[in-house]
């Protein structure tokens, strides 16, 4: 009966579009899933199931080093990055406006506003010569350049939930005796943990997708899962190819699920 | 925290210090390297010689004969470059919004339970690896991708078309990427939309079309224009798609910005080609702003 | 000590200025007050009157300008709020959302160090106190604003304060409710003996629960007083006007002698006002009097003190009040309590107004 009135909501046309667009976000999404449980070596012609390539990918020691590396470094760098942005989030929420505000801002959000190629590129040459001053070579350099990454996309999350938290939760907190640090430890702290939890995770997918910053700053040896699959597609690819961007698929969807369902629940 | 615990702002200032340390030593600090980079001399093997120069500027839009230094010539590779790296940012957004529009209005019209599901079928490829859509992209699309072996098989063509590593490839990878940050702020302005004036519209006696020129549209342009600054500016920084579909021959302004860091090995060159990125970024976020003010203006006028 | 600080707040010349310069906002200014043990006061006044900051000064959550601040005779000056005998009720509640009802009432005691023993005993009589047992494990979003506010009530006197402050903590309650937490609130007082500081911009609110109350506007305070006499003796045109309802009327002196002074009338008869102290007015010049609509009653036309011709007549269940002309053009208002047995007069009637005995007043400005 609510389909035959005449609602207000309806445009002609616009369902199609919507169904053509979803399939066309889709399908390529399905057919790499589906080719990654090919029998054969083809990546459009279907020969059978099997888990061949999923066999492989687990046996290629150069696949289980990179994503190890890529865990590692999204771990370490969404965690630094989180503690940061939590403390920043502190000081730019908390006692209303002060000079130099929006220089933080401006600061802290620009990961977000240059372009990856351009940011690649200046680390480059940052790193470059630090290289040359110091010698080293180590993981430091993509865990400092994922970090700065990640640290706008931890912040937001953290700010937003801070802002909609109640101050007199912590004047109620002050006047029932209790010192800054404990009102910070029994009340701003445990309620601001959806907001810190959804920052780490927005922060690890974030450093588990960045391929053009990692490409330039990495030294040799250091590819990440991203990189090498960059690397690799180069070349003719088999479907071993879809089987590790199926796992990796699977992983930023578990992670996007779970941010989801965490930012949802803040209402309590 | 209202306790005068320290006295001022400066406390403050102590708790984004770690932050701002971090950020001005990878990220802000090093762009300003590449400024200073920009204004030297190239070295032999990549890096630079501390001179200052003018010469990597000067190259971003000119050429040098190779035998007789003062003949100078308009760079037309570079200059097909920038026309392209634009021209196909241009398109991107165009197909995102003509896409993106029916999109949104289609998530912002279902029932409140299901919109949520909807909304969250346009964030996954949202948080998904980039890298891994344009892979899922080039299966569809190679010689024996997908499309060519239906076609083939179903005795449309005799021979593969070739869509790999043209321009045409480029504009559906990135259109196939950037589409959701197109859906998004469209979705947040409709969802705000004031529904009751679609209403009033119709009730006053004004057609679909019309009821869609001049009361929906007008509501959701801050959403087009986010949009639209929001696929633009990605779009003129695009360095994967390009490279990964594109090839050599279909280059944008990020892979000439590489190539100087690669096998070109010109870092001032580089370095002036990505500050002329950054301005023309820049650029389109001051336009944004700036229509953004102009249409709050209007709303209180 | 001296004999000022007897009280249980003792404040003195407190100013609070907001901001600098050109753009500094005096918030307070000269706050004199001395507020009763066990005494149920009552901070009243429109929105930006300074009600909210002078009680936050108290709480601690501001600090004042200039002035001093003694509680229970020990200064309060530089102390925190963690630091001060009193706590506060706030007006959305401020409950925390992770913790359930008796975790929020026994925080403050958590605060303070108490044993588990003690938490728990406390808990249980203040959840007894605002008969609240049945709810004590639920989550403040699952119980109704009501109860909030009980629990609210029940978290600030866990500790026993000295004190007990309260930010409009009715101003979220619907009518019926309102009324209930009133005559709650003043039991509650009753039964602790802790003063209570309130805070509202609702006259009734003041008036039907205090014992003394201050009107506030601008930063100062304007009258200090029980509720009948700020009700019956308002000293200014604000207080006046911003308790219960007024007739104000500009009447010209023809006498004055010690506390009262006669006044002429439009229509000629004279009557007498009480006059504020230490105001003689000159003979001749005019005053703005004050009386109440319910302190005139209808007469027969020209037997009374004045003569009025009715405007209109508006009926308001109990009573109905008559808009009113005097002969010189005055607009006056007069409130009769309604009989089944009366009907109200016509628009256009002449009526007789007879006034009550000291209901006139002559104000100060």
């Amino acid at each position: 009966m609510a389909e035959k009135s005449y609602s207000v909501r309806r445009i002609p046309g616009f369902g199609a579009v919507a169904v053509f667009t979803f399939a066309m976000l889709y399908l390529p999404i399905v057919i790499l899933v589906l080719f990654s449980f090919n029998a054969g070596p083809s990546q459009s012609v279907w020969e059978g199931f099997s888990l061949h390539w999923y066999e492989a990918a687990f046996q290629n020691r150069q696949v289980r080093d990179v994503s190890i590396r890529s865990l590692w470094l999204a771990a370490t760098a969404a965690s630094i990055a989180t503690v940061l942005a939590t403390l920043a989030a502190l000081g730019t929420t908390r006692g209303g406006r002060f000079p130099g505000q929006t220089i933080i801002y401006a600061l802290i959000n620009q990961p977000l506003m240059v372009p990856e190629i351009v940011t690649g590129i200046a680390l480059l040459i940052f790193v470059a010569a630090i290289k040359v001053q110091t010698g080293y070579t180590g993981m430091g350099y993509l865990v400092m350049a994922h970090t700065a990454f990640c640290i706008p996309f931890a912040y937001l999350p953290i700010r937003a939930r801070l802002e909609t938290l109640d101050a007199a939760l912590e004047s109620a907190a002050a006047d029932l005796y209790a010192s800054p640090v404990q009102a910070f430890v029994h009340i701003t702290l445990p309620l601001l943990v959806p907001g810190i939890v959804a920052g780490f995770m927005l922060g690890f997918v974030i450093s588990l997708d960045t391929v053009v910053i990692t490409e330039f700053v990495k030294s040799a040896g250091q590819d990440t899962l991203p990189t090498y699959m960059l690397g690799q597609l180069r070349r003719t690819v088999t479907p071993e190819m879809n089987a590790i961007a199926t796992l990796f698929l699977a992983l930023s969807l578990l992670i996007v699920t779970a941010f989801f369902l965490v930012t949802r629940t803040r209402g309590r | 925290m209202r306790g005068p615990l320290i006295r001022g702002n400066g406390w403050k200032w102590l708790l984004c210090a770690p932050a701002l340390t971090v950020l001005l030593l990878a990220a802000s600090g090093p762009l300003l390297i590449v400024l200073v980079y920009s204004f030297l001399s190239p070295g032999n093997m990549g890096g630079v010689v501390w001179e200052f120069s003018t010469e990597g500027w000067f190259r971003v839009f000119f050429r040098r004969d190779i035998f007789e230094p003062d003949l100078v010539t308009l760079n037309h590779a570079h200059l097909t470059v920038f026309w392209r790296s634009i021209w196909l940012s241009f398109q991107t957004t165009l197909i995102c919004a003509l896409l993106g529009f029916p999109t949104a209005w289609f998530i912002a019209t279902r029932p409140p339970n299901t919109r949520t599901v909807w909304l969250f079928l346009i964030t996954i490829p949202f948080w998904t690896n980039l890298l891994i859509r344009t892979f899922a992209i080039q299966e569809v699309i190679r010689n024996n991708g997908t499309i060519n072996t239906v076609l083939l098989r179903l005795g449309v063509i005799d021979s593969p078309i070739q869509m790999m590593f043209t321009d045409f490839a480029v504009l559906l990878g990135m259109a196939y990427v950037f589409l959701p940050l197109m859906v998004l702020p469209l979705y947040a302005a409709m969802d705000k939309m004031d529904f009751r004036l679609v209403e009033a519209g119709y009730d006053l006696y004004a057609s679909r079309l019309m009821v869609l020129w001049h009361v929906i549209l007008p509501q959701v342009k801050p959403g087009f224009i986010a949009g639209s600054i929001l696929v633009f500016i990605p779009a003129i920084g695009a360095y994967v798609t390009p490279r990964v579909l594109g090839g050599g021959r279909t280059m944008m302004l990020g892979n000439l910005i590489a190539l100087q860091f690669g096998q070109g090995r010109n870092w001032p060159l580089g370095a002036a080609l990505a500050m002329l990125m950054l301005i023309v970024v820049v650029g389109a976020l001051i336009v944004y702003l700036r229509a953004l003010g102009r249409m709050e203006g209007e709303r209180r006028g | 000590m001296d004999a000022t600080d007897k009280g249980e707040i003792h404040i003195a010349g407190v100013n609070k200025v907001f901001g600098q310069g050109a753009s500094a906002f005096h918030a307070l200014t000269g706050i004199d007050l001395t507020i009763a043990t066990g005494e149920f006061f009552t901070l009243l006044g429109p929105s930006g009157c300074g009600k909210t900051t002078l009680l936050r000064v108290i709480a601690g959550f501001e600090q004042p300008t200039s002035g001093s601040l003694r509680i229970n005779g020990a200064e309060m000056a530089g102390l925190g709020p963690n630091r001060r005998p009193v706590n506060t009720v706030f007006q959305s509640y401020a409950l925390f959302p992770h913790m359930t009802v008796a975790q929020n009432i026994g925080f403050g005691l958590k605060m303070l160090g108490k044993s588990r023993s003690e938490i728990e005993a406390t808990t249980s009589d203040m959840l007894r106190l605002v008969r609240m047992e049945a709810l004590a494990e639920r989550r403040p979003s699952e119980i109704s604003g009501g109860q909030q506010q009980r629990v609210a009530l029940a978290r600030a006197l866990a500790p026993r304060p000295r004190v007990l402050l309260l930010d409009e903590p009715l101003s979220a309650l619907d009518l019926k409710l309102r009324k209930e937490m009133q005559s709650e609130l003043k039991r509650l007082q009753t039964e602790t003996g802790i003063t209570f500081v309130f805070v509202t911009h609702d006259q009734e609110e003041a008036l039907t629960m205090s014992d003394r109350i201050a009107v506030m506007s601008a930063g100062r305070i304007l009258q200090l007083g029980a509720p009948t006499d700020i009700y019956n003796a308002p000293v200014n045109r604000f207080v006046a006007d911003f308790i219960g309802e007024t007739n104000f009327l500009v009447l010209p002196v023809a006498q004055t002698g010690g506390a009262v002074a006669r006044l002429t009338l439009p229509g000629g008869n004279c009557a007498e006002a009480r006059l504020p102290e230490g105001m003689t007015p000159v003979t001749g010049t005019t005053v703005t009097a004050v009386i109440r609509p319910e302190q005139a009653a209808i007469v027969a036309p020209e037997t009374g003190d004045l003569t009025a011709r009715v405007e209109s007549a508006v009926f308001f269940g109990t009573d109905t009040h008559l808009h009113l002309t005097l002969a010189d053009g005055q607009p006056f208002v007069l409130r009769r309590q309604n009989r089944p047995d009366q009907q109200p007069p016509e628009p256009g009637a002449m009526l007789g107004l007879s006034l009550a005995s000291g209901a006139l007043r002559v104000l100060e400005d």
